[in-house]
Parts: structure tokens; C-alpha cells; sequence
């Protein structure tokens, strides 16, 4: 009986090392970044390294002086929120539709279009933007990124208009409802919840979405992620505000992120997993 | 009278369902269909230097099969994809196992595990870009002080393509973890329960129960990330561009560079086109796989 106790305590010991082993193997490469990025220039690349610093905002004061960190910023909200959207409009009555027809195929397209490389989509993007003289247009990324998007609102919203009984609508069509009012006034409420969390994933996803921006982009429309490129173009040795640059990227889908991590896993995996 | 009242309704209901995902529907199709038919017919013609166009038939693929630069980057792209798969699956699904055995996970540990794949792919090639310096980062560092030797990581072309599918398994492995910790939530807690009342060992059942019911959750996991995988971009782009020299040169880089930094168009086509095949029949097979499984 104490034998079994024992083991017990003992496998639960092994169990929390492993823990916390991956959790920081997890998060050393992230805290790592923060740090660099509030260390003084020459303790940023101070080999052996340093763990012990006086922290000091230097790197991203260097950051907005020298690059237009700023304005990329506002070009990543506009194209982010954009395309949000765009594929909240299209894809929310879409959703329902699928739903309710049981007629698969646009939500089947969208998630094929998902799977190709996206330089497929890129050539023949940038040959007939290029044609209309869209190339570095905030429309022409708004459209390329609501590629992103689209797909992810009608998959994290299927199950959730699924969820809706049928018996539902069929009681509002007697009480002689249209499909588009039944839409608007009644599904909507009811799958609230799943629309701000396909809301925050198409955000994300394309806030991080690096690709297109780098070709469809040009020097007045350039989205920050396609321009940490020219962050790590402009020296190595300026790895403090390169760091102060990531953690300013990497910051608004992360916050976003914890908030809804919750809801987050079954939108992730397009409904594979009941979260 | 009330026939034709509710045919009327259903020709109505019909009419504001097609409204309601035309949108969608036209958006696709001017974005992605036509996108994709334009493609292939762009695979069959070639540009001159001037930008004048002409039909080239199939010169393009046969260029394709005597290409060494393909043949390269295609076993780039599938070595970085097995290499990359399997690390994430192994400790995908031990990771999931240690979670699931901690029963409460408090919601600020299921944050900072979904940390890394919610930040963009582009952030972790910076951020392991200087980790993994090899002169300055603090990776070798740490290997120096535990007397191991120091590696040159994306420097070197012997180990860029490890080093990248080691940075995509830190970034994609916690997002297995999560699959695969789903699937194990979803299993019936009687198995276990008769498992345990034979008497059977952890390590026997987990082999012999657990890991057989897992599977179908383990290859959708591995669907998911194959076809991530097999398109790899970011995280490279950032890093090496396709370096040293030609190393870690993926199909997607390479495709990418064809079409837009020596803009032949015509090739790049065939290229991707040949790509998303190699994609979508990965995502077939496993699928087939899927249902073999399946219990």
C-alpha cells in the first residue's frame, strides 16, 4: 500500500519536472528577446552574454527615430483590420448558408486555397495587380490577406451554427421569417461568442502573414512583418533594436491570444479538435 | 392557392441564400479560382527579356525535369518536412502526455504554451537569428560552458537545415500538443479504468491502448502541419534567404525567387504548380491513412 503511494508521489514528481522542463525550453527564446531588447547597446552583444542589466528603453527610442516603425505599424492595423473585416462580412453569411444548405463546397474551396503555397496565388496576383497599377495599394493587400482570412471565419464559425438546433429557425420560418432576417436577428446572437474568437484568429493570422506584404507592399504600404526584413538588413550588430522590433511585433497577437486562449484551440485546428 | 404560396417561399428562401454567399462565392472565385487557372496557363508560356510572351507548350516542365536547382530543393523540402514532423509528433505527443497527467492546467500555462505559435513565424527567425549567432549567440555560449563544441547553425551548410526545422519544432510543437491533449481529453476514462484493473504497466498502456487511440488525432495533427511544412517560407526567407549558398533552398523559396527576383514568370508557374500538387497529395495520402486508423 505504501509502495503504491510511494510510486504514485514519485511518478507525479517526474511528471512536474518535465513540466516545467518544457516550459522553459517554451519561453527562454521569448524572455530572451525582451531582455535583449531593454539591454544597453553594448550588452547586447557582450559575450559571454549578460543576465544582469540596467534595463533602459534606448533600443526602441532607436527604433522610431531611425526607422518609420510607426507608420509600418499603421499599415499592419489598416491591412490587418481590413481584411478582418472583409472576411467577417463574407464569410459570417457564407457560414451560415453552408450550414444550413449542407452545400460544402465554397467552405471546401476556401480551406483548398488555404493548403497551396501562397506564392501559387502571388504570381498571377502580382501580374494582373500590376496591370491595374494596384501593386503597393492598401486594397490590393487587404484583398490578398482576406485569402487568410476568409477561411478561418467560416471554419471556426460552421460548428457553431451547427450547434444551433434546427428547430430554431424552422419555428421562425412559421412565424414567416426570411432566411436573411433569421440570420441577422436570431443566429447572430447566438454564435456571438464564436464570431469574436474567428474574429481574433483572422486578426492574428494575418497581422502575421509575411508573403504577400512583401511583394504586394511598397515602401508607403509596407506592413511590419514584411518590413523586419529591412530591420535585419540595416547591420547585425544593431540586435537591440531588432529585438525591440520583434517584441513590438510579436506583442499584439500575443495579448490578443491569451485573452481568448481559452476558445482558442478547437477554432485552431478548423473544428478537429472539440477544444 | 397555398401551394403555389409555398413554393413561392421556397423560391424566395433560394434567392436570399444565394444573396447571402455570393459574396463569398465571388471572392473566391476572383481571387483563387481564376488566380489558379491563370496560373497554369501562365506554366505553359515563356517571357522574352522584353516581356513579350509566347506559347512554349511544355517547356516548362521539361526544363523542370532537367533542372538541378528543383531536384535540390525538392529534397530540401522534404528532408526539412520529415525532419521537422517527426520532432514535432514525438514530443507533440509527449508534451501532451505530461499535460494531461497534471489534470488542471491553470489558463496562464495554456497562454505561455500557445505562446509561440501565435507569434508570427517571422518574429522567431529574428529572435533565434541572434540566439543562434554563431560568434556572439547565446546558444553556443551555453554549449561552450557545458564543454560541448559550438555550432555555426544557419551558417553552416551541413546544419541550416536541421537548425530551421529545430526553430520550427520550438515554434509548432506546442500546437500538436494541443491537438493531440484534445484527442486524449476525448478518450472514454473506462479503458483506462479496465487497463488498470488488469494490472497492465503505464509504458504497455500506453502502447497498447492509448497510442492505437490517439492515432486518428496524431495524423491530423500531422496533416495540419505537412502542409505547413511542405511550403516552408518564412522562417528561412528571414534567415538565409535560401543560404548558404543553396542549402536550405526550398521548393516555395526557390519558386518565390524565380518569379519574383529573376521574374520568370512562366517557370515560377510550373514550379508552384508543382509544389501544390506534391501538397495536396501529401494531405490525400494522410487522409487515407486517416481512415485506416480510424476505430
Amino acid at each position: 500500500m505504501t509502495d503504491a503511494v510511494n510510486t504514485d508521489r514519485w511518478i507525479r514528481w517526474l511528471n512536474l519536472v518535465q513540466l516545467v522542463l518544457a516550459g522553459v525550453i517554451i519561453m527562454t527564446p521569448t524572455v530572451w528577446m525582451v531582455l535583449s531588447s531593454f539591454k544597453p547597446s553594448f550588452e547586447v552583444t557582450a559575450y559571454p552574454p549578460t543576465l544582469i542589466f540596467t534595463p533602459t528603453l534606448d533600443n526602441y527610442v532607436e527604433l522610431t527615430k531611425t526607422t518609420p516603425f510607426l507608420s509600418y505599424a499603421l499599415n499592419s492595423l489598416i491591412v490587418t483590420v481590413g481584411s478582418t473585416a472583409l472576411g467577417l462580412l463574407f464569410g459570417i453569411p457564407a457560414a451560415f448558408v453552408v450550414s444550413w444548405t449542407r452545400i460544402s463546397w465554397p467552405a471546401i474551396l476556401t480551406l483548398a486555397a488555404r493548403m497551396a503555397p501562397g506564392t501559387l496565388f502571388l504570381l498571377p496576383w502580382y501580374v494582373m495587380f500590376r496591370q491595374v497599377g494596384m501593386i503597393g495599394s492598401y486594397t490590393a493587400l487587404i484583398l490578398s490577406h482576406a485569402v487568410i482570412t476568409l477561411p478561418i471565419v467560416i471554419w471556426v464559425l460552421l460548428p457553431s451554427f451547427d450547434a444551433i438546433p434546427r428547430s430554431v429557425f424552422e419555428a421562425a420560418q412559421v412565424d414567416g421569417c426570411g432566411v436573411t432576417r433569421i440570420l441577422w436577428r436570431i443566429a447572430l446572437p447566438l454564435v456571438a461568442s464564436g464570431i469574436a474568437v474567428s474574429a481574433i484568429l483572422a486578426f492574428v493570422f494575418s497581422w502575421n502573414y509575411f508573403l504577400f506584404a512583401l511583394v504586394l507592399s511598397n515602401g508607403d504600404t509596407k506592413t511590419l512583418i514584411a518590413a523586419a526584413f529591412n530591420f535585419i538588413g540595416e547591420g547585425s550588430t544593431q540586435w537591440g533594436a531588432l529585438m525591440a522590433a520583434a517584441t513590438l511585433i510579436a506583442l499584439p497577437p500575443l495579448v490578443l491570444a491569451a485573452l481568448v486562449q481559452r476558445w482558442l484551440v478547437s477554432g485552431l485546428t478548423l473544428g478537429a479538435v472539440k477544444g | 392557392m397555398s401551394d403555389t404560396a409555398a413554393t413561392l417561399t421556397q423560391d424566395r428562401q433560394k434567392l436570399e441564400m444565394a444573396a447571402l454567399s455570393a459574396p463569398a462565392v465571388i471572392f473566391t472565385v476572383a481571387m483563387i479560382a481564376f488566380p489558379v487557372v491563370y496560373t497554369i496557363w501562365l506554366g505553359f508560356q515563356t517571357f522574352s527579356s522584353t516581356g513579350k510572351q509566347s506559347f512554349a507548350g511544355l517547356a516548362n516542365y521539361t526544363k523542370l525535369i532537367s533542372d538541378v536547382e528543383f531536384w535540390h530543393g525538392l529534397w530540401i523540402t522534404i528532408a526539412l518536412f520529415v525532419l521537422s514532423l517527426v520532432l514535432q509528433l514525438v514530443f507533440g505527443v509527449w508534451l501532451a502526455l505530461v499535460l494531461f497527467h497534471a489534470k488542471r492546467l491553470p489558463g496562464i500555462v495554456r497562454s505561455l504554451f500557445i505562446s509561440p505559435f501565435m507569434m508570427p513565424p517571422v518574429v522567431a527567425g529574428m529572435m533565434w537569428l541572434v540566439i543562434l549567432d554563431p560568434s556572439l549567440g547565446a546558444a553556443n555560449y551555453i554549449l561552450q560552458s557545458l564543454g560541448l563544441p559550438p555550432s555555426d547553425w544557419m551558417a553552416s551548410p551541413t546544419w541550416v537545415i536541421p537548425t530551421v526545422a529545430l526553430i520550427d519544432s520550438w515554434q509548432w510543437t506546442p500546437y500538436v500538443t494541443l491537438i493531440v491533449l484534445g484527442g486524449l481529453q476525448s478518450l472514454p476514462p473506462s479503458v483506462y479504468e479496465a487497463a488498470q484493473i488488469d494490472g497492465a504497466s503505464a509504458f504497455k498502456t500506453f502502447q497498447r491502448i492509448t497510442l492505437p487511440l490517439l492515432l486518428p488525432t496524431i495524423v491530423t495533427a500531422a496533416i495540419l502541419r505537412s502542409v505547413d511544412l511542405l511550403r516552408f517560407f518564412d522562417i528561412i526567407y528571414i534567415t538565409t534567404q535560401g543560404g548558404p549558398g543553396n542549402a536550405s533552398n526550398t521548393l516555395n523559396i526557390y519558386g518565390f525567387r524565380v518569379g519574383f527576383e529573376f521574374f520568370n514568370i512562366g517557370y515560377a508557374s510550373a514550379l508552384m504548380l508543382t509544389l501544390t500538387a506534391i501538397v495536396f497529395g501529401a494531405v490525400l495520402a494522410f487522409n487515407r491513412l486517416r481512415g485506416a486508423v480510424a476505430w
